[in-house]
């Protein structure tokens, strides 16, 4: 008898999962990354807090002051603005790798209006023409990559990428034009500020934390029930039945790649205008890379990303201001690898929610084992009742031959010569009868006598 | 103007490096965006076996440490390749995310490695570095040969070596049964499933030699070009060359034999503008925008042109499942 050769482990597609139980899994997974992490610090900071002090140094990081709680909302805040003006793109499938790019033009557009306009013109003037600009300025930095994609179908990715490059390179060069004598750096601007909601902390923070709110609940809506939601999703899943649906590809393509750079100059104009009122080269602090993250980790979906990007900020904040002052870490590197290992975790957990794994152990008989396995056992062990000389297959067309069990030599010859292909006379489940079987094997014994 | 050659070839070599290691991953389908974080990760492999080899060693082997340095770079580089390929090709998870988040990881991992590890106790280690030069040694009476043997014969042993690698790996893509087949996964994996290639094996074999020949470019960087002087933005600087390495692919249409000509050139433009005199300072960012722009102009034209041998392998950047239909 042949045995069946299976792999180790097989692979297949699981049915969708609840979303609960796909978050718990997302879940351990993070939890296992965070283990994991407080495990390996608290054994190689050079002043450990404790393994238990790692998730309070997190969490006092995160949200031990007033100061820190808005820092970690505008943040937030910044970060799910730059993911939902790359979800739109991603969502017709149109990889926007732009965004550091994108953020930086409306930074330097901003800066521009400050330092030209700054105290000649009346504030509401400039930040009004700042708003404007810096719109104008990451839209196109959009649009250039989109019109090339939508005619000659360049790839944006790299193009995008490239554009990052650029734009970092013609921050350089405005200040350096500003500042020749200077290090490269640019001190804040005084005039042209954006004004504050009210006094204090909370006024100061507050700009950003609602324009997120306000922005994340408009593109939700934009997605989700507007036509170009529709168009930009369809184009996503296929551009012939777009275009089958009447719809223009390119104009599609175009205005929406001009949406992602506009949201993405926004965020320009609120770090110049409202929080550092100068530019420098690294202002994007890769939120462009994290905004890609943050997008694919929340399906797409900004309600979800909001969380994700929530959580992602926890990290960053908990770690650059909680962690790494605790443990006595000399370089920020270290926030990315432990922000890079959880990336690590969550996106391999994605794997257990889409498939599932069969594991083939050798010798594993309890369990749910494989049904060809199973049949192999039993084949094996009717090989054996047989005296060794019959065949599986033999056995099988017996059993497909239940008349043969009426007891009757001459009714052998029958059954033997009888094609496996004849149907049975009586129903299936007949055949696998206890008495019966008997009967049938007892048959087999006399038919092997005879010859 | 000759030294401008010379630096040129040497900052190429590089180039050279990540973008030959690029093009052997994308013939196997995967377009990996983690090679910035993976050069880096060379880099710190390189800068660890170069310490191990010479620091407070009473007589240093020059021959010993460059065999060292470059196998801790591929050991290194290839390790961030294996959880590339086990998240792309095992779990399937979609390439671009991976790869920026071996970038992410791999540039954070290089700066903490070398700050803590490597160069723990500061500038000495990095003063250590810079006084050895057993990777720009160069082949003895080169320098009576004039401009010829300056710029061609007297560059270190990493040129040389990325030279040799590119040349194998044309040869292999293009007149081995392992090429074709290598090949045949990146145009259509279920095909080539089909008439029996193995797959997943090619795929994992494949990014992670990529991954190893372009970790090489780190150790090209700090210690080819830079001749050990490992400053703190040292990651930063890397991953900058490793998009550019990503964009030579293109630029040389996938043919390794091709990007050994675009290495150097990207190498001229990339070094451009710290060799050039009479300029201003803030014509300083402009003239670094250039090797970008070049690259975006290559990317249109070869689009525009869009001939079927210059395009991208045809299933670039995605996951293949058996039992998917």
């Amino acid at each position: 008898m042949e045995r069946v050769k299976k792999p180790l482990i097989h692979i297949s597609k699981r049915e969708p999962m609840p979303l609960w139980k796909s978050l718990l899994i997302r879940a351990g997974a993070v939890l296992i990354a965070l283990i994991i992490s407080a495990t390996f610090i608290s054994l190689s900071a050079p002043r450990s807090q404790g393994f238990f002090g790692f998730f309070g140094s997190l969490f006092s990081g995160a949200f031990g002051t007033e100061r820190r709680i808005l820092v970690l909302l505008q943040d937030t805040g910044l970060l799910l603005l730059v993911a939902l003006a790359l979800v739109v793109a991603f969502r017709m499938k149109f990889w926007n790798l732009g965004g550091n790019g994108q953020i930086l033009m409306g930074c330097l557009a901003s800066a521009i209006c400050m330092k030209y306009l700054g105290g000649k013109a009346p504030d509401a003037a400039v930040g009004l023409l700042m708003f404007v600009t810096s719109l104008a300025a990451g839209a196109a930095w959009a649009v250039i990559p989109a019109v090339f994609k939508a005619f000659f179908n360049t790839n944006e990715s790299l193009f995008t990428l490239m554009l990052n490059y650029v734009a970092m390179n013609l921050v350089v060069f405005f200040i350096a034009l500003w500042y020749p004598t200077g290090s490269g750096a640019m001190p804040p601007l005084t005039e042209g500020r954006l004004p504050t909601m009210g006094g204090g902390l909370v006024g100061r923070y507050l700009p950003v934390i609602l324009t997120a709110v306000i922005v994340t609940a408009a593109i939700f809506c934009y997605l989700r029930f507007t036509k170009h939601g529709y168009e930009i999703d369809l184009v996503g899943e296929s551009k012939n039945t777009a275009r089958y649906a009447g719809i223009g590809v390119k104009k599609v393509v175009i205005r929406t790649l001009a949406f992602s750079g506009l949201l993405c100059g926004l965020v320009g104009f609120l770090l110049v205008g409202s929080i550092n009122y100068m530019v420098s080269p690294t202002m994007d602090g890769n939120m462009g890379f994290t905004g890609i993250m943050v997008a694919w980790l929340g399906k797409f979906n900004p309600l979800i990303m909001a969380g994700v990007a929530f959580f992602v900020n926890i990290l960053s904040c908990g770690m650059a201001s909680g962690v790494q002052t605790d443990f006595r870490f000399t370089s920020e590197a270290f926030t990315d690898i432990v922000i890079g290992l959880i990336y690590f975790f969550f996106i391999g957990c994605e794997f257990f929610i889409v498939y599932k794994v069969h594991l083939n152990l050798p010798g594993r008989t309890h369990g749910r084992p494989a049904p060809a396995f199973e049949m192999g056992e039993k084949g094996a062990q009717e090989e054996q009742n047989e005296q060794g000389e019959q065949s599986e297959a033999q056995v099988q067309k017996a059993q497909t031959a239940p008349e043969a069990g009426q007891a009757a030599p001459a009714q052998v010859d029958v059954a033997e010569q009888a094609p496996p292909e004849t149907p049975p006379d009586t129903p299936p489940d007949s055949a696998s009868d206890a008495p019966k079987k008997n009967i049938l094997k007892k048959l087999m014994f006399w038919k092997k006598e005879e010859k | 103007m000759e030294t401008f050659f010379i630096s040129a070839i040497t900052f190429g070599a590089i180039f050279l490096f990540g973008c030959v290691g690029e093009i052997v991953t994308e013939k196997a389908g995967h377009l990996n965006l983690g090679i910035p974080g993976i050069m880096c990760m060379g880099a710190a492999g390189g800068c660890l076996g170069v310490r191990l080899c010479t620091y407070g060693v009473a007589n240093p082997s020059g021959v010993l440490t460059v065999i060292v340095a470059i196998l801790f770079a591929m050991i290194f580089a290839g390790l961030l390749g294996a959880v590339y390929a086990f998240f792309t090709v095992s779990l399937r998870v979609n390439q671009n995310v991976t790869g920026l988040i071996c970038t992410t990881f791999g540039a954070g991992f290089t700066s903490f490695f070398l700050n803590t590890v490597v160069l723990a106790d500061g500038a000495s280690a990095r003063l250590a570095f810079a006084g050895l030069n057993y990777f720009n040694a160069t082949i003895p009476g080169v320098d009576k040969l004039g401009w010829f043997g300056n710029i061609f014969l007297g560059q270190g042993v990493l040129v040389y070596l990325a030279i040799i690698i590119a040349v194998v790996a044309a040869v292999v893509l293009r007149y081995t049964k392992v090429g074709l087949h290598l090949r045949a996964i990146g145009e259509n994996p279920a095909t080539a499933d089909a008439v029996g290639i193995p797959v997943t094996q090619y795929k994992y074999t494949f990014v992670i030699i990529g991954a190893m020949i372009a970790g090489l470019g780190g150790i090209g960087y700090t210690m080819g070009y830079m001749r050990g002087i490992v400053g703190s933005t040292v990651d930063t600087t890397i991953q900058g060359i490793g998009w550019l390495s990503i964009a030579l692919v293109i630029f040389t249409l996938w043919k390794p034999a091709l990007s050994i000509l675009g290495s150097i050139v990207f190498g001229m433009l990339y070094i451009l503008s710290t060799r050039i005199t009479g300029i201003t300072f803030e014509q300083i960012p402009l003239l670094d925008i250039v090797p970008y722009a070049v690259t975006i102009l290559v990317l249109i034209i070869t689009s525009i042109v869009g001939h079927r041998e210059t395009q991208a392998p045809a299933s670039l950047g995605l996951s293949y499942f058996r039992e998917d239909r």
